[in-house]
């Protein structure tokens, strides 16, 4: 039985491995302003490369640059330091090939959940038939069906994050970036929800980059787990995780896995 | 003890067979509320109480004034301002002005001023609340004209616009802007940074990003600026009418009062009383029609 492979990278770049690379982070820093510049930088000198159709997890303690690394892929926010591309083209901001879920569902709450799900659509001109049936899908698939005319505030949390998943999946982007999309959901819908989310990112073949707190969850998904580290945010360690789909959550190999990560984090 | 909670069963096990199976045992007032009684005492809790203090106070003003207890002529009983309504309606006063024509009279310059107010006062409190530099800048501005109390400019107003309608008009646009102003950029300002990054997310053009994020989410804000706005058009337009008419419910009562009719004094005021919760319902009515995500938020 081999071993899991785990890489230190300090300084070198995390790589992808074969496939074609979809987003290049190279350096990167970000520095917010504060009294203590060393407080303030959230991620420091961050170089990772994400390949094609790859499934990548963030994974690290409360603070290290997480969320932060996931708005500058997005473009939502600038870094201070180093840069980032897609398809081999800078980041200048947002666009059409990046959906995001944000840590906090980010509903609009004067819509219901059915029109926050079709709001880019909307953008987008999607006539109004095509639009309530592309919508109406998705809601079936975050088995929200019921709920469609429900206002954001008449959700239960976990609802609220499956319908941002839904709304972020309505434009079909070729980059998924989800911060934490599952940590309001009960383990049962969770692991549902894992399950729906690796047979869209099958069949639609899209790169995922995944925030999470939860060691199996990142073991579940990914092909490669990236380990990161608080004050300042860096990259520790990465772990390929070379196990065929779908995987057994109690299997030995899984177990081998979480210790190893586990270990890394600490 | 355990009835009321709804945690226990009962010694009679009817505690428990009261809560629906799979709504939980720990909502028992929800479940309480369902039931026809309940619904029918909190309806006369919401409206009949007030009704019954009104009654109450009403009829101990009238009892004591029957009995003498104070001055008919500067207090009048209900009874009085009563039959004061129906002889102001039908004979007028002055004569020929009935208390409709007062009202309406009253009720267009709020309308004129009040629309002109918000016209002018939404668009630019927007544009306003989304630019850092000019809410700077209109800031001292707001702050002063704010603390101006509208019935000091009446001289200036005068002036300016003469003695007719305009310069009431003025005087409402006045009052009501710089408070609905005040609001607007508020709701401007305060839109969840993290909406407008889920949007940017979402293909959405700047146009969009107005239209469709930041308005909305300024709306409740506005509806609240219209609200104290109209509250104020209101209490302006009794001092605004004090001068250059003798046609509208100002007027009416200062008239009244320099002929020494106290139960038109108090007809007056009735309406005028009658005015504002008739349109703080219709507001609120309107409110709920038009942003039914943000009930129960106040
Ligand atoms: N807008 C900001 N201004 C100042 N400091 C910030 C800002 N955003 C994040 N930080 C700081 O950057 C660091 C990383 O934050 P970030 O939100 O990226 O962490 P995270 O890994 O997502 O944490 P969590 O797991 O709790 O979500 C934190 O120390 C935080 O205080
Ligand atoms: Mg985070």
């Amino acid at each position: 039985m081999q071993s899991p492979r785990v890489e230190r990278v300090t300084e070198a770049v995390a790589n992808a491995g074969s496939a074609r690379p979809k987003i290049e982070i190279l350096q990167v820093s970000k520095q917010f302003p504060a009294e203590d510049p060393a407080r303030g930088l959230a991620v420091s000198n961050v170089s990772l490369t994400v390949g094609q159709n790859e499934f990548v997890s963030l994974l690290g303690r409360s603070g290290c640059g997480k969320t932060t690394l996931l708005n500058m892929i997005a473009g939502l926010v600038a870094p201070t330091q180093g840069q980032i591309a897609i398809d081999g083209k800078p980041v200048r901001g947002p666009g059409p090939d990046r959906g995001m879920v944000f840590q906090s569902s980010a509903l609009f709450p004067w819509l219901t959940a059915i029109d926050n799900i079709e709001f880019g659509l909307v953008n987008r001109g999607v006539p109004k038939v095509e639009r309530r049936r592309h919508a109406q899908d998705l809601i079936s698939l975050v088995q929200l069906s019921g709920f469609e005319s429900k206002y954001p505030r008449e959700l239960s949390g976990g609802m609220q994050q499956r319908v941002a998943i839904a709304r972020a999946l309505a434009l079909d982007p070729e980059i998924l970036l989800m911060d934490e999309p599952f940590g309001a959901l009960d383990e049962l819908t969770r692991a549902e929800m894992q399950d729906e989310l690796l047979a869209i990112w099958q069949k639609r073949t899209k790169t995922v980059v995944f925030v999470t707190h939860s060691i199996s969850e990142a073991i579940f998904l990914s092909d490669r787990v990236i380990v990161m580290s608080p004050h300042p945010g860096r990259i520790r360690e990465q772990i390929v995780i070379d196990v065929p789909r779908p995987r057994q959550r109690a299997s030995v190999q899984f177990a081998q896995f979480y210790e190893t990560i586990q270990r890394a984090i600490e | 003890m355990s009835d009321t909670l709804g945690t226990g069963s009962g010694p009679d096990g009817k505690a428990k067979a009261t809560v629906a199976p799979g709504q939980g045992e720990c909502r028992p007032s929800i479940e309480a509320e369902r039931q026809p009684g309940w619904a029918v005492s909190r309806h006369l809790r919401q409206t009949g109480l007030p009704l019954l203090s009104v009654a109450v106070i009403l009829a101990f003003w009238e009892g004591a004034a029957q009995l003498g207890l104070f001055d008919a002529s500067t207090i009048p009983p209900p009874s009085r301002v009563l039959s004061t309504v129906w002889e102001l309606q039908t004979l007028g006063f002055p004569r020929g002005s009935s208390l409709l024509t007062h009202m309406g009279s009253t009720l267009g310059r709020v309308a004129a001023g009040y629309a002109l107010a918000a016209v002018l006062g939404i668009p630019l409190g927007m544009l306003i609340g989304r630019s850092l530099r000019a809410s700077r800048m209109v800031l001292p501005i707001v702050t002063f004209a704010r603390s101006v109390a509208t019935l000091s400019l009446l001289p200036l107003a005068v002036l300016w616009f003469g003695v007719g309608e305009e310069s009431k008009v003025f005087l409402i646009t006045y009052g009501c802007f710089w408070v609905l102003l005040t609001n607007v950029i508020d709701g401007a300002k305060n839109v969840d940074p993290a909406l407008i990054r889920a949007a940017l997310m979402l293909d959405t053009s700047p146009r969009a990003m107005f239209y469709r994020v930041i308005l909305p989410s300024a709306l409740p804000y506005i509806f609240s600026g219209l609200r104290l706005a109209l509250g104020l058009g209101f209490m302006v337009i009794v001092g605004v009418e004090l001068i250059g008419t003798s046609i509208g419910l100002g007027a009416l009562i200062s008239q009244a009062r320099t002929f020494y009719r106290m139960d038109l004094v108090f007809a007056g005021m009735v309406a005028i009383a009658l005015f504002g919760l008739l349109i703080a319902l219709g507001l609120s009515w309107l409110e709920r029609l038009l942003l039914p995500w943000a009930r129960e938020s106040k």
